[in-house]
């Protein structure tokens, strides 16, 4: 039932692609006959932008290189001589090891304050006139506490 | 990747076509040369690294933006969409015998050659009108898919829009150029 339907639309198609396809060869015949202005002026458009692409192309690498050279002097001065992989990594870690060794430096001087400030409390009691025990005795805490006559 | 010589011979292939579709769109020679002048320095500057086979859909693309874009600049646009709006006009003809027309000219041009028909030159000059005289995305359409040699989702892509809707306007711009020709005395 759809045979003679389908090949009729195939055919209407094809037909359809063929005279499509003949216009536009009597266009591009026309094309062809465009004035000899316009044909240069067309040349010209087109060398300006073969030339535009050559130029970029040839700009671009060059950049490239330059940046390459770049980075390996910058790594090379940081290697000085020793593959940069390396010392990539080391440059990168040392910060953090920085970090760690002041952290640890800080509670350090922390806790030799502390024990300094404490042993100078011992060295004042003890070397006192008044004995140590003398502040355990709630009598004399109570005179102290009381005002000076 | 394109070299030097392979986006030359593109572009020379390329360069009348599109100036043609261009002077189409916009009516203006000069416009229609910077344009595809522009559309040149374009495709040299961001897609010369693609393969020569791109080469024609990024082209197809570019000119027509840049077409677009020339309609935005001169403020001129609503009368490009009101072209385009004739689309929806397009009424089929149903007493139009498509296919005997096509038929029709389709054999007149075989077998062109007698004197007494229209001088070649004449036909040219007739084609030449009768498709500048096609709406504007009928004959976008026509252009890419025939003359550019695109095919059905590569023209979509170009025009911005769904390979149904190529069809369509194809087959009404097929239409209309028949139905147009064979009133101008090409059929037998």
């Amino acid at each position: 039932m759809n045979g003679p339907t389908r090949s009729r639309r195939v055919d209407h198609d094809a037909l359809q692609a063929r005279f499509a396809l003949r216009v536009a060869s009597r266009l591009s015949e026309q094309s062809e006959k465009l004035p000899h202005d316009l044909s240069e002026r067309l040349r010209v458009a087109r060398e300006q932008a073969v030339a535009r692409a050559r130029q970029l192309r040839l700009t671009q690498p060059a950049t490239a290189t330059a940046t390459a050279t770049a980075f390996q002097v910058s790594q090379g001065s940081v290697a000085l001589g020793q593959p940069p992989s390396g010392w990539l990594r080391l440059a990168s870690v040392l910060p953090l090891m920085l970090l760690v060794l002041g952290l640890v430096m800080i509670q350090h001087l922390h806790d030799q304050a502390e024990i300094h400030a404490a042993a100078e409390v011992d060295a004042a009691l003890l070397a006192d006139d008044l004995p140590p025990e003398a502040y355990g005795d709630p009598g004399f805490v109570i005179f102290l506490k009381q005002p000076e006559q | 990747m394109a070299n030097d010589k392979e986006l030359s011979d593109f572009l020379k292939s390329a360069e009348k076509r599109a100036f043609k579709r261009t002077a189409y769109a916009v009516r203006d020679e000069d416009a229609a040369l910077d344009i595809v002048q522009d559309s040149m320095i374009r495709l040299a500057e961001k897609y010369a690294d693609r393969p020569v086979a791109e080469l024609p859909l990024i082209f197809g693309r570019i000119l027509s933006n840049a077409t677009m874009d020339w309609f935005r600049r001169q403020k001129v646009r609503q009368a490009a969409v009101q072209n385009f709006s004739e689309l929806g006009s397009d009424a089929e003809d149903g007493d139009f015998d498509l296919l005997e027309s096509l038929e029709a000219v389709d054999g007149s041009w075989a077998s062109q050659g007698p004197p007494d028909r229209l001088s070649r030159e004449q036909t040219l000059a007739i084609i030449d009108a009768e498709v500048s005289a096609l709406p504007a995305r009928q004959r976008e359409a026509f252009l890419l898919r025939y003359w550019e040699e695109l095919d059905t989702a590569e023209t979509a892509l170009v025009m911005g829009c769904s390979e149904g809707s190529v069809k369509t306007h194809c087959s009404r711009a097929v239409h209309a150029l028949a139905k147009a020709l064979a009133a101008k005395g090409l059929k037998p």
